[in-house]
């Protein structure tokens, strides 16, 4: 498959006054052309210090590169001056985010965010841009558009907002959207919506997407790969169906047990991964897991696990899917 | 047949904001809370769950209604018997940032309800029973003199889970209490509540937007929409034998976390949004989205039924579809 994003040996570092934050600890992963990869992990694993780094939206200073390359159809995007970066953001790469909210400006008609893009972006006249803004939000499935790009945002609802969000994104035609938690802040009937939406505008408009989230089932339901992050690393990787049904990464297989299913029997115990993820101040020598991990051995403690590969697509971080290691017992290969 | 704990008839909730406008937040549900269970709330934001959840405990002045407790009506009860009263009733909120004062010692937050009903006469003793609580939510006598901003979210949840213990509490209401928190960590607080509900024979209202938790915790689940109860069912029944339609859509609108399964589903999408909850009109309050809406439903307010034993729900077509 033709790839559109590689990401090399990524390690991302916050310098505070206490000491430097290890956000990001060396990750690689690939994005191929009309693939929706999923990256999951809980809050600080660095999932969102990821994609940041993608679009390079990150105060810098505090954060600075430490490692690696992100690789844009081929094209190292960390060596771009600011101003390459500003064309790459706006005409290659779309982002969307959390809080519709917070990023429409409140004080501007909606039309007129749309439009200002339109015109500075892609030099079209205010007559022309206005006509495209309608013609993007008709796009996204915002009901009589002519209407709404007279309102502000505080007139349209949590998903309409994401709606516009989305609109803003696909003006255009991003070869990548980089969707970070698009849904967490809707409802489940209007999530639904937006996740159908993603899906047709991705088969229409050929594009890949990132999606990052916390929620296992909107991972089932749209990614195609999925990247699983621990303490800013990539601890497990692979097709959707193989982190699904031969889940090799302990922490991966707590977190599918934690989460009820609708499908499950409600007498079946809930799994909780006891203690909390450690502090990326000072982060472990062995593995990040290991304090929480109940299938943790001596080794892990004070050795980083390298990858062992199951698959040609799907790789986990854990010594106990080490080809050395004695058993291979409860690792789910 | 057993007692309900708490009922609840035709409570209303209604806030006005501004001319001629009344926001009805909760309009008229009725329900039935058993000791020992576990009573699931679930609904889309702004369709008054949790207004039903604080009116319930006269955290908010109600419209209308009634809720009776030991045979009484608490919404007639005088300030100084609702105080008696009120020590059976807790709450736990959603947001673990917020609901802790941060310039107070966890020793302070969890002490204030012992002090306010001056259930101890000496520090000592009540100190004893912070140390007890803590120890109960999992948590040690060193955290007492710490300050919120020291805890993760998780910890802050135990923290104001004990907060909520403090009086022996019979009924606490549980205000979207995991949804702040990490899926690893919502596991625990989850299996937490569970643990000390055994042992202290603690009756919940779990109110949660999250349907596969809400399954998962609750003994019997509500659905409402727009302040209206649409529907209310064990658990079990409800989700397996949906009969409203908007639980209907609700159920196929949540992602399984399972491939094979997610990608055969078939999905209900619904379309627009919830409409506003100021001046609704008469007829059902689903009926704009509903694919199955007729005439009637625009103009008369379906009835909340029972239509099996122990399954309410309330709409004109449940036989036909």
């Amino acid at each position: 498959m033709e790839k559109i994003l590689e990401v090399k040996d990524l390690a991302v570092s916050f310098k505070t006054f206490f000491g430097e934050v290890e956000a990001v600890r060396g990750i690689s992963f690939e994005v191929g052309k009309k693939e929706t990869v999923a990256i999951v992990g809980e809050s600080g694993c660095g999932k969102s210090v990821t994609a940041n780094s993608i679009m390079q939206l990150l105060p810098m200073p505090p954060a600075f590169f430490k490692n690696g390359e992100i690789l844009f159809n081929g094209e190292n995007l960390l060596s771009k001056s600011e101003k390459e970066m500003q064309n790459i953001r706006g005409n290659h790469i779309a982002m969307i985010f959390q809080d519709p909210m917070t990023s429409l400006n409140p004080t501007m008609k909606v039309g007129k965010q749309i439009v200002e893009g339109l015109i500075k972006h892609h030099g079209l006249k205010h007559h022309d841009a206005k006509k495209k803004a309608i013609e993007m939000l008709d796009l996204v499935a915002v009901p009589q558009p002519e209407k709404r790009i007279e309102q502000y945002p505080h007139e349209f609802s949590g998903g309409m907002r994401q709606r516009v969000m989305i609109a803003l994104a696909m003006i255009s035609d991003p070869q990548l959207l980089i969707a970070d938690e698009p849904t967490t802040a809707l409802d489940v009937t209007v999530q639904a919506q937006i996740l159908d939406l993603m899906k047709s505008l991705q088969e229409r408009l050929d594009m890949s997407i990132i999606l990052i989230t916390h929620d296992l089932g909107v991972v089932a339901d749209t990614s195609d790969k999925v990247v699983v992050m621990y303490a800013g690393q990539i601890v497990e990787q692979g097709l959707t169906d193989e982190i699904f049904k031969e889940t090799a990464h302990p922490y991966t297989q707590k977190l599918l047990a934690s989460v009820p299913r609708l499908d499950m029997n409600r007498d079946e115990a809930l799994l909780s991964i006891e203690g909390t993820p450690p502090d990326l101040y000072i982060p472990p020598k062995g593995c990040a897991f290991y304090d929480r991990c109940d299938k943790a051995m001596k080794i892990c403690k004070d050795n980083m696990p390298g990858f062992t590969e199951h698959s040609a697509t799907h790789a986990s971080r854990c010594w106990l899917n080490h080809p050395m290691a004695k058993t291979n017992e409860g690792s789910g290969i | 047949m057993q007692e309900p704990l708490i009922s609840v008839k035709n409570l209303k909730k209604h806030f006005d904001v501004g001319k001629d406008a009344v926001l009805k937040a909760v309009d008229g549900i009725s329900f039935d809370i058993y000791p020992g269970e576990t009573f699931g709330l679930v609904g889309e934001s702004g369709c008054g769950k949790s207004t039903a959840g604080r009116t319930l405990i006269r955290l908010y002045d109600p419209t209308d209604g009634e809720v009776i407790f030991n045979g009484k009506n608490i919404f007639t009860l005088s300030r100084n018997q609702m105080s008696e009263v009120r020590r059976n009733f807790q709450m736990i909120f959603q947001d673990p940032y917020a609901s802790l004062n941060p310039r107070m010692t966890v020793l302070d937050i969890i002490s204030e309800p012992l002090e306010i009903h001056q259930i101890y006469k000496s520090k000592k003793e009540m100190k004893a029973r912070v140390i007890e609580l803590l120890e109960l939510v999992g948590l040690n006598d060193e955290h007492a003199m710490r300050f919120p901003h020291e805890f993760s979210g998780g910890q802050r949840q135990r923290i104001g889970i004990a907060r909520a213990l403090a009086l022996n509490p019979k009924f606490i209401v549980c205000d979207e209490p995991i949804s702040a928190l990490d899926v690893s960590i919502q596991a625990q607080v989850v299996n937490l509540l569970k643990d000390l509900q055994e042992k202290l024979g603690l009756t919940y209202m779990f109110i949660a937007h999250d349907l596969s938790m809400v399954r998962y915790i609750s003994d019997r689940v509500g659905v409402m929409y727009l302040g209206h109860m649409m529907e209310l069912a064990e658990s079990e029944e409800l989700y397996d034998n949906p009969l409203h339609p908007y639980t209907k859509a609700l159920l196929s609108a949540i992602p399984i976390p399972n491939p094979d399964i997610q990608r055969s589903r078939q999905r209900i999408i619904l379309e627009g949004d919830v409409p506003s909850p100021i001046n609704p009109k008469e007829g059902c309050r689903f009926v704009d989205r509903c694919s199955y809406a007729i005439d009637k439903c625009r103009n008369v307010t379906p009835e909340f039924e029972e239509v099996r034993p122990g399954h309410f729900a309330a709409c004109h077509r449940i036989g036909e579809i």
